[in-house]
């Protein structure tokens, strides 16, 4: 999943010039802003098929809150 | 028979003098007549001067206003292109971001950041009337802390990369 999570990071934000850790910040490392998040969401869900309550999703600012977020539904759906 | 011609001489005559009379009068009529006329004549014709002249000026402020219009329209389109570079910017694999599709799928995530941009907006204004900046907006770098609607102004030390 989390190798499914950085594909999408990848492609939607490019690869720059350092890794994408669990520590990067989806706006301030990767310069996206709030409606690349949303975006990223939405193209997570479709990528994994599941459905993301929006409210789980508004404090999301790093890759480990994103990974954590998605995590819950992966396993539980 | 002499006193006969000398009467007839006499009206023909008096005749002549009462047709140059008349003549001189009729004249005199004809001539105030057409005074008036060239005076009525002279009044139109400095009416339509005047109208001509204001609407030479009419078409002056027309064309001014046609400017204005243009100058607002390329102003407006600018803007427009900007917003859309904004709000539909194209990510790293090229795919051009949907924003409208996005409130459609996600719109309490889209109505929260546009709830947020509005209290920038607003805080922009405050900034631009002269209101000091707060220590957190001086002293924002990261993109997370800035204040998108008008970082140029609000967050003087934070430098786009």
């Amino acid at each position: 999943m989390k190798e499914q999570i950085l594909e999408v990071l990848k492609a939607h934000f490019g690869s720059g010039e350092s890794p994408i850790t669990d520590d990067t910040h989806l706006m301030d490392d990767l310069g996206g802003d709030e409606f690349d998040i949303v975006d990223v969401f939405m193209q997570l869900e479709e990528k994994l098929n599941i459905s993301i309550p929006e409210e789980e999703t508004f404090d999301v600012m790093t890759v480990s809150q994103l990974i954590e977020v998605v995590g819950k539904h992966v396993q539980s759906d | 028979m002499f006193s006969q011609i000398k009467l007839v001489l006499f009206f023909v005559m008096l005749m002549g003098a009462g047709g140059g009379l008349w003549y001189v009068q009729h004249l005199k009529s004809e001539n105030e007549i057409l005074t008036l006329n060239n005076a009525k004549l002279e009044g139109a014709v400095q009416e339509q001067q005047a109208l001509i002249e204001q609407q030479l000026r009419d078409i002056e402020t027309q064309q001014n206003i046609n400017k204005q219009i243009s100058e607002n329209n390329a102003k407006l389109n600018k803007d427009l292109n900007l917003a859309n570079e904004k709000f539909n910017k194209v990510n790293a694999s090229g795919e051009r971001r949907d924003i409208g599709a996005l409130a459609v799928a996600k719109p309490k995530s889209i109505q929260r950041i546009e709830g947020r941009r509005e209290q920038q907006r607003v805080r922009c204004f405050e900034i631009a009337q002269g209101s000091p900046l707060t220590e957190e907006e001086f002293n924002a770098t990261k993109k997370s802390q800035i204040n998108a609607e008008c970082t140029n102004i609000a967050n003087p030390n934070y430098v786009p990369y």
